[in-house]
């Protein structure tokens, strides 16, 4: 990663509490660099979905500060948030009510005033990407669940947005359309997109992820690179982490002590053979 | 193979009302009684569809044009009432919010027994059995919309369990829940089934807790069994699996890379370290 | 606006004395106390009642959340009083006007008679919200059911009840989904697109508790059981019968000495109307203004 880059997402001594006086972020700080991958994971009611809120003002800080491409978030309502940061939320139904699934990706550019034709080329790109050309002209919400959670992921995508904050982009995916997701994400970041993405999905997660998240009750217990995070057994246990199974296999197998951590099949198929 | 099959699919065709292509085609397919079966495919393969037919939900409820046969312990499932049904089939949905409606855990489990007139004085120990089967015991006056997914997912599993079936059917019941949910549901399902007895059908997506699950797989591709057999069979032919779109565990995938011709690989971790250390 | 004031109903078994209060005589009170208002016209015995009514909920814990959802209707009562004040709906004999604003006429009937509808509806409502925010859906239907309301429609009722919660979240959810891609719309305009969503999801939601329902057996016998058994003891009979014994007193001093007829001709002194005219039409253009200031904002 490349060192002296202002960060495009700071987060810094982030406490939120709900009105009833539940406290779901306590000191949170967090940065990310530009057109780098972020995954928060933690279980249910860990805080993640809370955290994602406070990246475009659907939820505002109850102390800290939360600045995102330059914009402090208590100081601009979602509407303006809207065209810096995209926000795909967990359950598609929420996002969906367009009559069509291609005025439904053109909505948000329309709303951050892109003309006309490049509406047009930004739906067709997009609906390319995630394999919805043969649903451009159906009802969203007439098309099966996972097809519904692609076009809500879409509807984002043609904003263009600097941030990407997707909550549980795979969620209900069967493995397929999981990988194509995965790579989707991989283009933006490469594009310089910065992506955020929660999720409880540790494949997605060790597959795309330059930077692991940790949250537990609240609080963030570990942040760095999935390698060093994963490798951290103790942690594992204690927030009930699910690492991928090859990764389960390699701290598992004997004669491995000290090696480093297997985060995907080729790297462990790489270093059996090596050890032939 | 002397006893008759709890389950016994012949020949099923299922299509909606309204769609042009069927979602179920020709299935033919046994379950033995006590049996742990898995049930893969893509979305849209068929997976739900076959696992809504085993209470007859389709076509009872859900319009659909239905051939061939469901029966399940002898009932035919196209014409025996869904809520007759219940007294041998519970089934538990991907999505637990949609299932809970009541205001306390344990009036959400005794739904279900009022519906099968068990009398008032026999709820309690029933209800107790079931949340303590799920791991709830003493969360029976919360609200089931106050609890975590994983929680509530367990709460319906627990409101078919004090129903007594005799096969649990779950239908992507992980889908929304987190690892810790996930291997909960799972732990849950395994007890039920080589503790209990109970005949466990599982719809899902999760290959590596099925293949330490299940006695068997289903693989449905387009409305059609396309494979069926243990999971080292199913989950080790890593080439169909991927024609198909699916992917085998992963260190089912590690051990066919090393050995692309070998006749047993693993599916779990376990098997995988002991299949390792014997080739070393 | 609507999350902060907190579910319908109770969402836990509470512990202070209302909480326990057997649902049947909180509802006996309640319909007392809806029959007393509606028999009363004076004022200061209605808002007696309310004011009771908000000290009732206060011991038991929910008096704050009793007067924010109270003050939603703040709008509604200023413009009573406004426009009864310069109008009155109805001026048997003629009505006398006290003193002069401008050019407006305000008439002293006019301020008793949006006094006597404004202290109803506050009776009205604090009685209710005492009752239903501390009420646990479960309780209600337990009540219902001993009411001799058939299971069924009595489960559809508690069922649609617990909906309504739901629906406002989504409706929130929905809302901030649009915003966050950019909508510019706001006000009614907004609100209008959600619909789709909200019900849409509320359908699926149905659907699938329907099919949930007929997969626990719901409706495989005609002689159902039930598994929470209430009984109305001693004290309940007596505290609901005093409720009642209360309200048939309070309605025949209603229709009597708190009469309209008794406040015939009565015409309150010139100070007093102007000063409610005043504060009425005040938080009336004040609420008017800050909902126009927040639509512009938003």
């Amino acid at each position: 990663m490349t060192t002296g880059m202002a960060p495009i997402v700071t987060i810094h001594d982030l406490r939120f509490a709900y009105p009833d006086g539940t406290v779901a972020l306590d000191g949170v700080s967090l940065s990310a660099e530009a057109g780098s991958i972020v995954a928060v994971v933690g279980q249910n009611g860990s805080g993640k979905t809370t955290l994602a809120k406070h990246l475009n003002g659907l939820l505002r800080p109850t102390a800290g500060r939360v600045v995102v491409d330059g914009l402090d978030t208590t100081r601009h309502p979602v509407r303006r948030l809207a065209g810096h940061v995209g926000y795909v939320f967990q359950n598609p139904l929420h996002q969906l009510f367009a009559r069509t699934v291609a005025d439904e990706l053109a909505f948000g550019p329309r709303n951050l005033g892109v003309a006309a034709p490049e509406v047009a080329e930004r739906v067709a790109t997009t609906a390319t990407s995630l394999g919805l050309e043969p649903h451009l002209g159906a009802h969203p919400h007439r098309l099966p669940l996972p097809v519904r959670k692609l076009v809500s992921i879409a509807s984002v995508l043609t904003m263009r947005t600097p941030i990407l904050v997707l909550d549980e982009p795979t969620t209900g995916q069967d493995h397929r359309t999981a990988d194509r997701i995965a790579d989707v994400i991989r283009d933006l970041s490469a594009a310089g997109t910065t992506v955020i993405a929660v999720s409880h999905d540790m494949l997605l997660v060790a597959a795309i992820a330059d930077r692991l998240v940790v949250l537990d009750g609240g609080r963030l217990v570990a942040d760095g690179r999935p390698r060093d995070v994963l490798s951290d057994a103790q942690l594992a246990a204690t927030t009930r982490l699910a690492p991928p199974q090859i990764t389960q296999l390699a701290m598992a197998l004997p004669g491995r002590t000290g090696r480093r951590i297997v985060l995907s099949v080729p790297e462990l198929v790489a270093e059996l053979r090596d050890a032939r | 193979m002397a006893d008759a099959p709890i389950i016994s699919i012949v020949d099923l065709g299922v299509t909606y009302a309204g769609a042009e292509t069927p979602a179920l085609r020709g299935v033919d397919l046994d379950v033995r009684g006590g049996e742990a079966v898995g049930i893969i495919g893509l979305n849209g393969a068929g997976k739900t569809t076959l696992a809504l037919t085993l209470n007859g939900v389709i076509p009872q409820l859900v319009p659909a044009a239905v051939s061939g046969r469901v029966l399940v312990a002898g009932m035919d499932c196209s014409i025996t009432p869904v809520r007759e049904m219940a007294r041998t089939v519970g089934i538990v949905f991907d999505n637990p919010e949609f299932q809970l409606s009541q205001a306390t855990v344990a009036e959400e489990v005794a739904l279900g027994l009022e519906s099968l007139a068990v009398p008032s004085d026999e709820m309690p120990g029933r209800i107790a059995q079931a949340l303590t089967a799920v791991g709830l015991a003493g969360l029976e006056e919360r609200s089931p919309m106050a609890l975590s997914g994983g929680q509530q997912q367990r709460v319906a599993i627990a409101a078919v369990l004090a129903m007594q079936p005799t096969v649990l059917v779950m239908d992507e019941p992980t889908a929304s829940l987190d690892p810790a949910g996930t291997a909960d549901v799972f732990a849950i399902a395994r007890r039920l089934n080589r503790e209990a007895g109970m005949t466990v059908i599982v719809a899902e997506h999760d290959v590596e807790a099925l293949a330490s699950f299940a006695d068997r797989i289903v693989v449905l591709d387009a409305g059609r069994v396309v494979a069926q057999g243990t999971p080292a069979e199913i989950l080790g032919a890593v080439d169909r699996l991927a024609a198909i779109g699916l992917r085998p565990p992963q260190v089912t995938e590690l051990a066919r890379a090393i050995d692309p011709t070998a006749p047993d690989v693993p599916v779990t971790v376990e098997t995988a370290i002991a299949w390792l250390g014997a080739r070393r | 606006m609507t999350a902060n004031l907190g579910p319908a109903f109770s969402p836990e078994r509470g512990s202070t004395w209302l909480h326990r209060l057997d649902p049947l005589v909180k509802l006996a009170w309640l319909v007392a106390v809806i029959v007393v208002a509606f028999a009363t016209f004076h004022p200061l015995p209605l808002l007696a009642i309310a004011v009771v009514g908000l000290l009732l909920a206060a011991s038991a814990g929910v008096g704050s959340r009793v007067a924010r959802i109270l003050a939603i209707f703040v709008p509604v009562t200023a413009s009573i009083l406004v426009i009864q004040t310069l109008g009155p709906a109805a001026c048997a004999g003629g009505c006398t006007p006290v003193a002069r604003l401008g050019p407006l006429l305000l008439y002293g009937e006019g301020t008793i008679r949006g006094l006597s509808l404004v202290s109803r509806l506050l009776a009205v409502e604090a009685a209710a919200l005492a009752v239903i925010l501390t009420m646990h859906p479960s309780d209600l239907f337990a009540a219902l059911a001993r009411l001799r309301v058939p299971y069924v429609p009595n489960l559809m009722l508690s069922m649609t009840l617990r909906l309504i919660p739901i629906l406002q979240r989504e409706f929130a959810i929905v809302l901030s989904a649009q915003r966050a891609r950019g909508m510019q719309a706001s006000g009614f305009a907004a609100l209008l697109p959600s619909f789709v969503p909200v019900f849409a999801g509320a359908f699926q939601r149905v659907q699938q508790l329907t099919i949930s329902f007929e997969s626990r057996g719901f409706g495989a016998t005609s002689r159902r059981t039930s598994f929470r058994q209430v009984r109305f003891g001693p004290q309940a009979t007596l505290a609901a019968v005093a409720g009642i014994a209360a309200g048939v007193v309070g309605t025949i001093a209603g229709l009597t000495i708190w009469s309209a007829d008794r406040l015939i001709g009565v015409v309150p002194p010139a100070d007093v109307v102007v000063g409610v005219f005043i504060v009425a039409a005040t938080l009336f253009a004040g609420v008017i203004l800050l909902g126009i200031r927040s639509l512009v904002r938003a």
